[in-house]
């Protein structure tokens, strides 16, 4: 039974990856819904927004306990998705919470800012100071998301079994080499 | 009028909406249909009203709609201004709501100078051209 957590940065294609993952290997990617799962599940739905919230257009300051709950709500989800097993998690700092579960693979998919900027820029038709001010606030949301709830730096690559850069590899590749070393695992 | 009674809820739309078809009845609930779009987040405006208050007859003398309801999240918005006056009107509504109906999880939001942020990460302009559907799409 295979699992994968794929932590990715905005404009990386992280989710494309994913998707192509998904395609070959006929696994459910899973993202939104634990955090909306999470959420609704310790009672606390304005978390999900905040968490959703890179950019932090909502303002909003959930309190320490509706954190804690949320937290904790992420982790007993992520390990039911884990033990049920073939499945793709993205995001929610999978690479953390799962880190000790051995047959449970862990990426990162990155790219450089310029690359990630042009390519937001082209998705939305926004100017490139623009795409590199949702870059700059989205990468600065998930490192501190990772810094100040589980301790660990995002950018730590011990944290990752493959790293990968899509500069110069499709989704496609990126897709491939995951499943390669998935099937290494034993998966 | 009975406990049941009171805990009828008014549909007024039970469709998820579009931004270009909505008569938004102030701009900030505007801007934030286009934020809930850029993040991917499944939105219907004002689909629900809520009975507070009845007379002798039972003829609902008061109700409440909030601005927008966000299904994946089970979670009804309240959007207002930062005047203290309308925040204290709007909580003692909330404050009702959530004795008849508290099943029903709502968020009162204080808007802010959205407008500012949106511009700098270059959404105020491309928000409104694309739907919900498409933007849920995106990486994000």
């Amino acid at each position: 039974m295979g699992v994968i957590t794929i932590s990715r940065q905005l404009g990386s294609q992280g989710n494309d990856v994913a998707q192509e993952i998904a395609s070959r290997l006929n696994y459910p990617v899973v993202c939104r819904e634990l955090i909306n799962q999470a959420a609704i599940r310790a009672g606390v739905p304005e978390v999900a927004l905040a968490t959703i919230d890179d950019l932090g257009l909502f303002g909003l300051h959930p309190s320490p306990e509706a954190r804690k709950a949320y937290h904790h709500a992420v982790q007993v989800l992520m390990e039911e998705f884990s033990a049920d097993g073939d499945v793709i998690i993205v995001g929610r700092a999978g690479q953390v919470i799962l880190r000790n579960h051995p047959g449970v693979l862990h990426v990162k998919v990155i790219a450089p800012a310029s690359l990630r900027a042009c390519r937001i820029a082209n998705q939305q038709g926004i100017s490139l100071e623009a795409a590199g001010a949702q870059i700059n606030a989205s990468d600065r949301s998930r490192h501190d998301y990772l810094r100040r709830f589980y301790h660990v730096r995002w950018d730590d690559p011990e944290l990752y079994d493959l790293i990968i850069n899509t500069a110069r590899l499709n989704p496609g590749t990126a897709a491939c080499l995951i499943c390669q070393a998935l099937e290494d695992f034993g998966c | 009028m009975t406990d049941n009674d009171a805990r009828v809820i008014i549909t007024n739309n039970p469709n998820v909406q579009q931004i270009t078809s909505i008569d938004f009845a102030h701009s900030s609930e505007k801007l934030f249909a286009q934020i809930l779009d850029y993040y991917g987040i499944q939105w219907e405006y004002e689909p629900h009203t809520f009975p507070l208050e009845w007379d002798d007859d039972g003829n609902i003398i008061e109700a409440f709609s909030p601005d927008f309801y966000l299904p994946q999240q089970d979670l009804y918005v309240e959007l207002t201004t930062m005047r203290p006056q309308l925040i204290t009107r709007k909580n003692r509504k909330l404050r009702r709501l959530q004795e008849i109906y508290p099943q029903v999880n709502i968020k009162l939001f204080k808007r802010g100078d959205l407008r500012t942020l949106m511009v700098k990460y270059g959404l105020d302009q491309e928000a409104g051209l694309i739907t919900g559907s498409e933007a849920q799409k995106r990486e994000i």
